[in-house]
C-alpha cells in the first residue's frame, strides 16, 4: 500500500460491445421448465461468431492509438484463443504498431487488466491494457446469462485527466468461482458465502487501504467502479465504508454482463463519464484477491462518453437457439459445406500476415492505393514494377460497390454478407460485411472496418484474422 | 501479321453425354461415352488422332490431376494428351488448344474432350475449394451464386431498373431456358417451370432464387478437329468450321480498382470484340443466328446479351421480356437448355455449347431445329464476374 505517482493516471479510454444483445429475460423464460435459477433482468451482450477476445480487444484500443504508439502493449484476457501465441503481438500487428513497442499478455485472472494497468501507472509508463473476454458458458448455468463478451482498453500517461491518487491490492485465494483446463466453464460457489467472505476479508480491507494511501475517507468517493463477484457485495461493501457512490459496473453487467477481465475499466469508463471535476473515482478488479485504485478527476477522460454510447448500442438477438449456436453451446449440423476448412501456413503469414491482420495495402507512384500489394500495380496507367508505399485501410471508410446476402454458403451465422468495397483512395476489395442491418446491405452504403477472424481451422486450433465491412452506425438498442 | 484461326479447323465429329445426376457412370465412363459419339460421328479410326486436350475444372475433387485419367479412360496409346483448366471456360479452352495444334500445321488430327463429376463430391451446388493459401487470408469464401448475384444490385443500380422488374426479367431467362431444355433429350432438367415458381422460389442469393441458378451435372462432351482438306477426304463435303476462338482473362483489375461498376464484365465485352474481328462478324445482331452463353445464373445471361451487343446498354431485360432470346425469337439463346436445364459439368460445358451449335449447323436438331443457321456463337464465363475468364467461340459452316 504505497504512495503515489502523483501526476500518473488515465489518457482515454476505449469501449467495445458487440452489437447482439440477448434479453436475460425472453432467455430464462426458454429454459423456465427446468426450473433452474438465473438473471432475468437486463441484456447479455453476444459476440459474433467471428469476434473473440482479441478482436474486441484491438476494437477497444483502436481509438487509443491514432496519434503515437505508447511504450508497451498489455493484453489481458481469462478467454484468450490462443495458449501458445503471443495475443499482445498480434493486437500490435492489428493496430499497426511499430514492433519496438513491449508487449505482453496477462490472463488466468478476472483482474488480469487492472493488475497490469497498475503497473503501467506505477512504471509510469505511456502504455495501452487491453482486456478482451469471450467466456465460454454451460446452458442452464447462471453464468451464461450473467456473462457477456466484450472489452476495453486503457491509455496511461502523464498529466492525465484522471490522476491516481492512491491504490492498494491484496493477494487472496478466494475461490468464489473458477475455471480449469478439464472445467473450461466456470464453476461458482454458493453466493451467500462468496459475498460474506469477499466483502470482509477482501474488499473493505483493500478499498479502505487504497482510500487512506489517497488521503480521502471511502465516505469522499463520488463514484465507484467495483467488479463484484456476485450481486449484493456493493452493497454490502457501501454500506460498510459509508459510502453513497454508485457502482457503474452494475450498469455494464445489467446491459452488457460481466465481461471478465473487461469488466471493472469498463465500468471506470462510465464512472469518469459520470465524474465532475474535483470528484475521486473508485476502481476495484476483483479475482483472487483486489486492485484497488482512486482516481482523482481534473477534467473529462477521453473516451469514456463514448463508452456510455457504445453500450447502449445493440440490436435484440431473439432466438434463443440462435444465442446457443454463436457461444459454442449448440453444435449444429451445418453440411458438408461446414467441413471445408484451409490450413494458414506459416510462411505466407510472415511474408503477408502483417498486412492482413493490419490491413494495409499499398499506394502507387500514381497515387492510386490497391490492395494487397503487388509487383505490378493494379493501375492501368503504369506498366512498370514499382515498390508500394504502405497504406492501413482499416481506419477508413469505403462504399458499397455490389453485395450479397449468400444463403448457399456456409457462415456460422447465415447469411454470408459479402461484395465489393470501394475507399475513396481507390482501393477496391471484396470483403465479407458484418452487424447487418434490419433490411440488409444495399450498393451504396457507407461501411467502416472491423477486425474478424477470417477463417478458424478447428482441427488444427487455428484462426486467421481479417477486415470486415459493417455499418457506420449502430442502432440504438430499443431503436433496433 | 496474326490471321486467326478462322476456317483453318474443321470439326469433323462431335460427341456429347446425357447430363445430368448420373450414378451410373464415372468421369472415365463419361468421357468414354462422349469419345465413341465423337469417333462414329467423325467416322474416323481412333488411331488418327494424335495429340488431346482434357478440360476438367476441379480436378482434386474428382475427375483427377494431369492427363492421366484420360489418356487412361480413352486408351490414347502414347499420344501427347494435354490437361488444361480456366474455370468454368475449361470446355473452350480444350478445344483452343486442340483447335491451335491444327490451325500451326502441328497435327493433323486431335481432340478436345471435357469432363466433369461434380455428383462424386457429394455437394448440391459446386464444392468449396481453397483461393490459394494467400487469397485465403482475406478473400471471402462466396459461393458461385453468391459471387454472381452481385451483378443483379449493380446492373440495377447502375440502370436505374427496380429490383423487381429485373427479377421477372431474370425469370424470363430461366422459364425460356426451361423451355427448351424439355425438347434436349440428354439434358439434365427438362420440365417446362412455369413463372410463378420461379418467381417464388427459395433465395439462395439475393436476389437468385433457385430457379435463377444452374443445374449442377456430370457430363462430358467432345471434339474431333482436322484441317478442312482431311474434312472432305473425310466425306465432310460443308463441314462445321471454327470462325473463331477467344479468351480473355481479369488482371485483377475489376476487383481492386475503382473503375468498374460491376454492372458488366469487360472480359465478355473482350472476348467477343476480338472474336466478332477473328469470325469477320461486323454486325453480330444479324449475323448471328444463335448463341449458347454462360447462363450459370439467370442475372448472368441477361448481362451476357449487352457484353456481346445483342442488347443496348440497359435493353437486356425489355429484349428479354419481348422474347427477343427465346425459342421463335430474333436470336435465340440456349437452344438446349443451356446451363440452366442442359446442366453445367464444367469442364465439359463449352464443349456441349458447341454441340448444340455443331448440330444445329448440321440440321440435325431435331424438334429444338432452327431454320437457316449459318453462324453459332458459344460463351464460357469462368470465375465471377469481378475475377473472370470469359471464352468466346463462333462456329460455322465452310461454304
Amino acid at each position: 500500500m504505497s504512495v503515489l505517482a502523483q501526476s500518473f493516471g488515465i489518457a482515454a479510454l476505449g469501449g467495445y460491445v458487440p452489437l447482439l444483445r440477448l434479453d436475460r429475460k425472453a432467455a430464462a423464460r426458454e429454459l423456465a421448465w427446468s426450473g433452474l435459477p438465473m438473471p432475468r433482468t437486463g441484456t447479455r451482450a453476444v459476440a459474433d461468431w467471428d469476434e473473440d477476445a482479441l478482436t474486441m480487444a484491438v476494437e477497444a484500443a483502436r481509438l487509443l492509438c491514432r496519434e503515437s504508439a505508447p511504450d508497451a502493449l498489455r493484453f489481458a484476457s481469462t478467454s484468450a484463443y490462443f495458449t501458445d501465441r503471443a495475443q499482445s503481438g498480434m493486437a500490435l500487428d492489428a493496430l499497426a504498431m511499430p514492433r519496438t513497442v513491449r508487449t505482453s499478455d496477462a490472463a488466468n485472472s478476472r483482474r488480469a487488466a487492472t493488475s497490469a494497468m497498475l503497473d503501467a501507472l506505477l512504471g509510469r509508463q505511456d502504455e495501452i491494457v487491453t482486456a478482451g473476454e469471450k467466456r465460454s458458458t454451460q446452458p442452464g448455468s447462471a453464468a451464461q446469462l450473467a456473462f457477456g463478451d466484450g472489452a476495453v482498453a486503457v491509455r496511461t500517461g502523464p498529466d492525465a485527466p484522471a490522476r491516481l491518487v492512491g491504490h492498494a491490492s491484496l493477494s487472496f485465494d478466494l475461490i468464489d468461482r473458477y475455471a480449469s483446463r478439464d472445467h473450461p466453464f466456470s464453476y461458482a460457489y454458493e453466493e451467500r458465502f462468496v459475498r460474506d467472505v469477499a466483502v470482509a476479508e477482501v474488499l473493505v480491507p483493500v478499498v479502505r487501504a487504497a482510500c487512506d494511501a489517497a488521503g480521502i475517507a471511502p465516505g469522499q468517493l463520488a463514484h465507484a467502479a467495483v467488479h463484484e463477484p456476485v450481486g449484493g457485495c456493493w452493497r454490502a461493501l457501501a454500506k460498510a465504508l459509508s459510502s453513497k457512490a454508485p457502482n457503474h459496473c452494475e450498469a455494464v453487467s445489467e446491459m452488457a454482463g460481466d465481461l471478465g477481465t473487461a469488466h471493472a475499466l469498463y465500468g471506470l469508463g462510465l464512472a469518469l463519464d459520470a465524474a465532475k471535476v474535483g470528484d475521486f473515482v473508485l476502481l476495484v478488479g476483483f479475482g483472487s484477491g483486489a486492485d484497488a485504485m482512486v482516481f482523482e478527476v481534473t477534467g473529462p477522460v477521453p473516451g469514456a462518453s463514448a463508452m456510455a454510447a457504445e453500450l447502449r448500442e445493440g440490436q435484440v438477438l431473439a432466438s434463443y437457439s440462435r444465442f446457443l449456436s454463436l457461444t459454442g453451446s449448440l453444435e449444429l449440423d451445418w453440411g458438408m459445406r461446414a467441413e471445408f476448412e484451409q490450413k494458414a501456413q506459416a510462411t505466407v503469414l510472415e511474408r503477408v500476415g502483417r498486412d492482413m491482420v493490419g490491413f494495409v495495402g499499398g499506394r502507387d507512384s500514381a497515387g492510386n492505393v490497391q490492395f494487397p500489394k503487388s509487383a505490378f500495380p493494379v493501375n492501368p496507367e503504369l506498366s512498370g514494377v514499382e515498390r508500394m508505399e504502405d497504406v492501413r485501410l482499416a481506419d477508413l471508410e469505403a462504399t458499397i460497390v455490389s453485395v450479397t446476402a449468400d444463403r448457399l454458403n456456409f457462415s456460422p451465422d447465415p447469411p454470408f454478407d459479402f461484395g465489393l468495397v470501394q475507399f475513396d483512395n481507390g482501393a477496391r476489395v471484396l470483403m465479407e460485411m458484418v452487424n447487418r442491418p434490419a433490411d440488409g446491405f444495399r450498393v451504396g452504403d457507407r461501411v467502416r472496418m472491423r477486425l474478424r477472424t477470417k477463417a478458424q481451422n478447428r482441427r488444427l486450433g487455428f484462426r486467421t484474422y481479417f477486415w470486415k465491412a459493417a455499418p457506420l452506425v449502430r442502432p440504438v438498442l430499443g431503436d433496433a | 501479321m496474326a490471321t486467326g484461326i478462322r476456317d483453318k479447323v474443321a470439326i469433323v465429329g462431335m460427341g456429347c453425354t446425357r447430363f445430368g445426376e448420373r450414378w451410373d457412370v464415372g468421369a472415365d465412363g463419361l468421357m468414354v461415352e462422349a469419345f465413341l459419339e465423337a469417333l462414329a460421328d467423325a467416322e474416323i479410326e481412333r488411331a488418327r488422332i494424335e495429340a488431346a486436350w482434357v478440360g476438367n475444372a476441379l480436378d482434386d475433387i474428382n475427375v483427377g490431376n494431369s492427363a492421366l485419367p484420360a489418356a487412361h479412360a480413352l486408351r490414347l496409346d502414347k499420344v501427347p494428351v494435354t490437361r488444361v483448366e480456366n474455370m468454368c471456360a475449361t470446355g473452350t479452352e480444350a478445344l483452343r488448344g486442340a483447335a491451335y495444334a491444327v490451325a500451326s500445321g502441328a497435327v493433323d488430327v486431335a481432340l478436345a474432350i471435357g469432363v466433369e463429376k461434380l455428383k462424386d463430391t457429394g455437394y448440391g451446388g459446386l464444392p468449396l475449394r481453397t483461393k490459394g493459401v494467400q487469397n485465403d487470408l482475406w478473400m471471402p469464401y462466396g459461393s458461385a451464386p453468391g459471387t454472381f448475384a452481385q451483378l443483379a444490385g449493380a446492373y440495377a443500380a447502375r440502370h436505374g431498373i427496380a429490383p423487381g422488374d429485373l427479377k421477372r426479367a431474370m425469370a424470363h431467362v430461366s422459364w425460356k431456358s426451361h423451355q427448351n431444355g424439355a425438347l434436349s433429350p440428354k439434358a439434365h432438367l427438362r420440365g417446362a417451370v412455369d413463372m410463378d415458381k420461379i418467381l417464388n422460389a427459395p433465395l439462395i442469393a439475393d436476389p437468385l432464387g433457385l430457379f435463377d441458378c444452374c443445374g449442377v451435372s456430370d457430363g462430358a462432351a467432345a471434339a474431333i478437329v482436322t484441317t478442312p482438306e482431311i474434312a472432305r477426304a473425310l466425306g465432310k463435303a460443308d463441314p462445321v468450321m471454327i470462325k473463331a476462338i477467344q479468351l480473355s482473362a481479369s488482371n485483377g483489375w475489376e476487383m481492386q480498382f475503382g473503375a468498374w461498376d460491376g454492372a458488366s464484365v469487360p472480359n465478355t465485352r473482350a472476348a467477343a470484340a476480338r472474336a466478332y474481328a477473328e469470325a469477320g462478324i461486323r454486325d453480330p445482331r444479324t449475323e448471328l443466328d444463335m448463341t449458347e452463353v454462360h447462363d450459370c445464373f439467370s442475372i448472368t445471361e441477361l448481362v451476357i446479351m449487352e457484353d456481346l451487343g445483342l442488347s443496348d446498354e440497359g435493353r437486356a431485360p425489355a429484349d428479354i421480356l419481348d422474347g427477343r432470346y427465346d425459342r421463335g425469337g430474333a436470336i435465340p439463346c440456349q437452344l438446349d437448355g443451356g446451363l440452366k436445364c442442359f446442366g453445367h459439368p464444367v469442364g465439359a460445358s463449352g464443349l456441349r455449347m458447341a454441340y448444340e451449335v455443331y448440330t444445329q449447323l448440321q440440321g440435325r436438331a431435331g424438334e429444338r431445329q432452327r431454320d437457316n443457321v449459318d453462324f453459332g456463337l458459344t460463351h464460357n464465363l469462368g470465375g465471377s464476374p469481378f475475377n473472370s475468364v470469359a471464352a468466346v467461340a463462333i462456329l460455322g459452316r465452310l461454304n
